[in-house]
């Protein structure tokens, strides 16, 4: 059994190194270099930096009160709104891109939205949008359980020692959820990063306009400019391998998952 | 009058509390006795305005204070697990209160210095909570409570999670700090031994009501009812059937046996007696107690200085001997002897239909 299942294990561990270290050989160096440096892909990482960073800041600035309302609350339909929260976390993303582009595309709200100036369908407002959408629920899961794991009776000690709610939950609560806010955070942020199927249903897949790094992939795919895909996917790779890191870092004091 | 406490009910999932009313004075150690899941910790964190009670009110010095909120009453809570913040040093958990209320760095500074002289432990202002043993972490949970001056603190179970000598201690550090500060102190307990050397006044809780309030020798003596009993240890509990008899009453138990209580109650009882009142003897025992039984010893249970030895007299009796005298008076298994105790050691309590 012993020598089964650790051959097993070195087997898989020695495939998945295999594979990604095939694609990122497959250019030569000075040609990953080259691909790297072009506009295209510099547009990509940007893009993606951009809305990453500008969507994930939604999710934290989102998530830190509503799952604290989760987690400490009482509240009529409870269990309904974290089923409904729940939803986006097993729906494929491209289900959910194709959600948001209906409501956008065709309803009112989304004319209205449109007429006001702030364009959802096909533009990289709407990348921000899909990445929202799809993340939220993830970020909100892992702040709630880390709340969860946060005995109360600390607020109850600080409200009575003068505490507000509110200066109670900053002073106290956040700070100890801080590991849980890091790795929610983190993942958020990654999974922003490499974004596709929503992205591509919303924001469409426009060369240098709603162009992320996962768009760039498959754009220079379908044209056949391996070289371009590669080095986008590099890239995916190096944020993921990072992002893996700073969660274990933080994973032993978060309740991630 | 200090806290009024007035038919306080609240429910909280499935449990509730349900008309909870007693006084404290000024300056008074009032403790709170019941089993666990008696709604003892609820009781303490309605007073302290966490949970808003669903009826009833809460008065301080005749202000009405039940909807007020927690930073408004200045009533200090120290849990049984004292729910240090473990993100700030030992020197910021005592001055939580004070930054709170926007007073000077210097002054909050000084202030810390001088409870935590008072506690003994300066020595510990800057390290982690995290690092501290549960004395240590209870003293400052105390210093971060008191340096409010609060008008009430309240204790949850304070002993609990300290080892016997440790809570030795601690309970004489309470005494010293409950005479040093003059602070009102509500503390909740299962431990009935921590009661004698600090209480002024006790309530027996059960099932989220309060059974009984008063002085711990007289809910000592007098217990309302069996609950009461069974939960101070009292070791005898004898069923039987009271009638009067000049100006004592007869308690006729199982066996038939029948034992005199100072007392005027009839109808269907439950007489308690104190294991220690009971004396035991291998020839009967002429004085003035007007109970003496014959019997067999049918069992002797050590504990640490003492005997519990355990007599059937018709029933099981209990009596409490020390290992000395059990010895002197050779008593073991199947002894035949005489248990003596006095009309007025029994305590009568009516059965109503329990």
């Amino acid at each position: 059994m012993r020598r089964f299942s650790l051959s097993l294990a070195f087997f898989i561990f020695l495939v998945i190194l295999i594979v990604l270290i095939r694609l990122i050989i497959y250019p030569p160096l000075p040609a990953l270099a080259t691909s790297l440096a072009s506009p295209e892909i510099r547009f990509a990482i940007v893009l993606s930096l951009v809305t990453s960073t500008v969507s994930t800041a939604i999710c934290v600035a989102l998530a830190i009160p509503a799952s604290y309302a989760l987690a400490r609350y009482n509240f009529p339909l409870k269990k309904l709104v974290n089923l409904v929260l729940t939803i986006p976390l097993a729906l494929p993303p491209l289900v959910a891109g194709i959600a948001l582009l209906i409501f956008f595309g065709t309803t009112a709200w989304g004319k209205a939205l449109d007429s006001l100036g702030f364009a959802v369908v096909f533009t990289p407002l709407g990348i921000v949008v899909a990445e929202v959408f799809v993340n939220l629920p993830y970020m909100i899961r892992i702040l709630k359980s880390s709340y969860a794991a946060i005995n109360p009776r600390y607020e109850n000690v600080a409200k009575t020692l003068g505490c507000t709610d509110t200066g109670a939950f900053l002073q106290v609560t956040l700070p100890l959820a801080r590991p849980g806010l890091i790795a929610g955070t983190t993942i958020t942020w990654a999974k922003s990063m490499g974004e596709f199927g929503a992205v591509l249903m919303l924001a469409g897949a426009t060369t240098m306009r709603t162009e992320t790094l996962p768009i760039a992939l498959y754009l220079n795919l379908s044209t056949g400019d391996l070289d371009l895909a590669v080095a986008a996917s590099v890239i995916l790779i190096l944020i993921s391998l990072a992002a893996l890191f700073v969660v274990e870092h933080f994973s032993d004091e978060a309740h991630v998952f | 009058m200090a806290l009024h406490v007035e038919s306080v009910a609240k429910t909280l999932g499935d449990f509730s509390l349900r008309d909870i009313s007693f006084d404290v004075k000024t300056g008074e150690y009032f403790v709170i006795l019941g089993p666990t899941g008696a709604g003892k910790t609820i009781v303490l964190e309605t007073i302290a305005g966490i949970h808003a009670p669903d009826t009833g009110r809460i008065c301080w010095d005749g202000e009405d204070i039940t909807r007020s909120e927690p930073r408004a009453r200045n009533i200090g809570v120290v849990y049984q697990d004292y729910m240090l913040f473990p993100h700030l040093t030992v020197e910021d958990n005592i001055g939580f209160g004070l930054r709170q209320w926007r007073i000077e760095r210097s002054t909050i500074h000084t202030s810390v210095e001088e409870i935590a002289n008072l506690l003994d432990i300066r020595n510990l202002l800057p390290r982690f909570p995290g690092t501290l043993s549960g004395g240590e972490q209870q003293r400052v949970a105390l210093a971060r409570a008191l340096i409010l001056k609060p008008r009430v603190l309240l204790l949850d179970e304070p002993m609990n999670a300290l080892d016997t000598a440790t809570r030795e201690r601690m309970r004489k550090e309470l005494s010293r700090i409950h005479r040093l500060t003059g602070t009102t102190v509500i503390q909740i307990t299962h431990h009935f031994e921590d009661v004698f050397m600090l209480a002024d006044r006790i309530a027996i809780m059960k099932n989220g009501t309060i059974v009984q309030v008063g002085e711990p020798s007289e809910v000592f003596w007098h217990p309302i009812d069996t609950f009461v009993a069974e939960f101070l240890g009292i070791g005898n509990l004898i069923k039987g059937v009271a009638r009067r008899s000049g100006s004592l009453t007869k308690i006729t138990a199982e066996g038939k046996v029948t034992i005199l209580a100072a007392s005027e109650t009839e109808g269907p009882v439950v007489a308690t007696l104190h294991a220690e009142d009971v004396i035991v003897s291998k020839a009967p025992f002429t004085s003035s107690a007007r109970n003496c039984l014959p019997g067999t010893v049918i069992d002797l249970v050590p504990s640490r200085s003492t005997i519990k030895i355990i007599i059937d007299v018709g029933f099981p009796l209990v009596a409490l001997l020390t290992r000395e005298s059990c010895r002197e008076l050779g008593i073991s298994q199947n002894s035949n002897v005489y248990a003596t105790f006095k009309a007025s050691a029994v305590h009568v309590i009516p059965v109503n239909g329990e």
